[in-house]
């Protein structure tokens, strides 16, 4: 997802003059393309992450479009007030390129991982937060970034996801269908989709046909169309490499308030605490209950119970 | 509410200026029973030469840029730009007000001439770093300068622009500090020294000239020198609370407010 990102604001660099990378001494080598071919328009502000968002901020105000990036916890957690102050409080239109979504560092560490940051950017108006779970998401973010007239915020993971869209035809601001499906809608953002394509292969096997929706845009969230689109659903289950509590699971939680569904709503997710534990990425999918193997149980266990006792499931239970 | 641009409009000098940029935080002070009125008056004389000696304001697009780091200083802002004409006097009167006009802190969305949001410390000199780097790549020349306060220095984002502002080559950048030895609680040589000043600056690769802060002449002077190729930086030696004599080097004054009383014993102060 990320080379995609950053070969499609690269590419754009043809037919417009105006783009500028930041980087705080992260990205080693993903730039060398971008300094070649736009000599000047690359510097790295080095280890000062309040004077690098308020620098984007200022060179922003001179006519370019700015692309800020970092490690998440060093785009959006170290200089949060320079994001509040300086860029959205000021609308301009800098580009947050954050990687390692979630947990795709570990076991490097609770520093290195994000899995608050969409709640964290969801505090901030005036910022669009994109998630892309797939290099076709990574690819239309990066376009929707370089027309936007105020800041978005770009949640990568890392390099090599596979793609999974078979089409790019389509408009990340109204949560797209990945594959369609029955009863049961599994919504999921970000590099977790490796997780929600594995268990749907299995599901797939023993007759199982959940729908996937994909939800790039979390700010703001097309919510409408998103509700509008599920309305059939006896089961929406939501996952993600994030707190569940601040993430999109949240986010359903409140709109399953305010719409009162007839479906049933579970939410999975990192749970609301620091990781003191090491593992790898996939050591804590499976950990925290967010894998493949979480994901296939849950759908058929919910399912089941549904089928037979469907009035007691007018609330959230999770 | 008053005649700020008499002043003005007789071809008056510096002095006179800054008279009016001073009885101006008076008046938005009392109306608006709001503190930062020694803050605000310590830099009256910053101000009064850049708008008026310094700055390139015409033609209006492309501009010299000022930015006020020390956002807490808004009156001071706000007056030398109703001075200046370019904000409407009559915006003044709703300073810091139910329903006003201008806010305490600054929002670049308020009204023309605030150029950029501040308030909170170490936020608008960064900002102002980018600005200049911007401005050289266009190769416009255009300028940037941003004040900001001696307490504001304790901000680590204030050093953290000084140590790459000279590696980028920021002749076009010009900071001045309103070293006004009064904070919040009490003077920063006491709380934290910033000295040696001069020293650090220098080390961080900045042309460094010191002024007395009231000076007219002095401070133009300051603008004026070559940098070498360098960002500068003026270190401004100011009074907090300048120009009333109740109100000078008093740490009560960053907080106090503008009583009847008080207002008609400053204007008197104020000639």
């Amino acid at each position: 997802m990320r080379n995609t990102f950053v070969d499609t604001v690269i590419g754009a660099c043809e037919v417009r003059d105006d783009i500028f990378i930041i980087s705080g001494d992260a990205g080693f080598g993903v730039f060398d393309e971008f300094k070649n071919r736009r000599a000047g328009r690359f510097l790295n502000l080095g280890i000062a992450e309040q004077n690098m968002t308020g620098f984007s901020a200022g060179l922003s105000m001179t006519g370019f479009k700015v692309y800020m990036y970092n490690i998440i916890p060093f785009v959006l957690f170290r200089n949060y007030e320079q994001v509040r102050n300086d860029i959205c409080y000021q609308k301009l239109p800098v580009v947050l390129a954050g990687i390692g979504s979630g947990v795709t560092y570990a076991p490097q560490g609770m520093t290195h991982y994000s899995i608050e940051d969409i709640g964290v950017a969801r505090t901030l108006p005036n910022l669009t937060v994109i998630s892309p779970m797939d290099p076709v998401e990574a690819r239309l973010a990066a376009v929707y970034s370089l027309s936007s007239e105020g800041p978005v915020y770009v949640r990568l993971a890392k390099r090599g996801e596979p793609k999974i869209h078979d089409t790019e035809d389509f408009d990340i601001t109204f949560p797209p269908t990945v594959r369609k499906g029955e009863d049961v809608a599994v919504l999921f953002h970000g590099s977790i989709s490796a997780e929600v394509m594995k268990a749907y292969d299995e599901l797939e096997k023993e007759n199982i046909h959940p729908e996937l929706i994909s939800v790039p845009v979390l700010q703001p969230l097309n919510r409408h169309y998103l509700m509008d689109k599920l309305k059939d659903k006896k089961l929406v289950i939501t996952v993600e490499e994030h707190f569940e509590n601040s993430g999109l699971g949240g986010m359903l939680k409140v709109l399953y308030s305010e719409y009162r569904p007839q479906w049933r709503l579970k939410t999975m997710g990192i749970p609301y605490g620091y990781i003191h534990d090491i593992k790898t990425q996939q050591g804590m999918r499976e950990y925290f209950g967010i894998s493949a193997g979480d994901i296939r149980y849950t759908v058929k266990n919910l399912l089941g119970d549904w089928n037979g006792q469907a009035a007691e499931y007018r609330q959230p239970v999770a | 509410m008053y005649d700020t641009c008499t002043a003005v409009k007789n071809g008056a000098d510096i002095e006179k200026i800054s008279t009016e940029i001073r009885r101006s935080i008076i008046h938005m002070a009392h109306k608006s029973k709001s503190p930062h009125v020694g803050s605000s008056m310590s830099c009256a004389d910053i101000l009064a030469v850049l708008y008026f000696d310094v700055l390139r304001l015409e033609p209006w697009e492309t501009r010299d840029i000022f930015i006020l780091s020390k956002g807490h200083a808004a009156m001071a802002l706000y007056s030398a730009l109703a001075v200046k004409g370019i904000v409407d006097k009559n915006l003044l009167d709703g300073y810091c007000l139910n329903n006003g006009t201008l806010p305490a802190h600054l929002d670049r969305f308020s009204v023309k001439g605030v150029e950029v949001s501040a308030g909170s410390l170490g936020h608008g000199f960064n900002i102002g770093l980018g600005m200049a780097y911007g401005f050289k790549k266009k190769g416009n020349g255009r300028k940037v300068y941003a004040l900001i306060g001696d307490g504001e220095s304790q901000e680590g984002s204030i050093w953290e622009g000084a140590l790459f502002a000279s590696k980028l080559g920021l002749d076009n950048f010009t900071a001045v500090i309103d070293y006004n030895n009064l904070q919040g609680y009490g003077r920063p040589r006491e709380l934290c020294s910033l000295e040696p000043l001069r020293p650090k600056w220098e080390a961080f690769g900045w042309h460094v000239a010191e002024v007395d802060g009231h000076d007219h002449g002095a401070i133009r002077n300051a603008f004026e020198a070559d940098s070498h190729g360098n960002p500068k930086i003026i270190i401004a030696s100011t009074t907090k609370g300048k120009g009333v004599s109740f109100m000078e080097d008093s740490l009560k004054w960053h907080y106090f407010t503008v009583t009847d009383e008080r207002k008609e014993r400053a204007l008197k102060e104020l000639i």
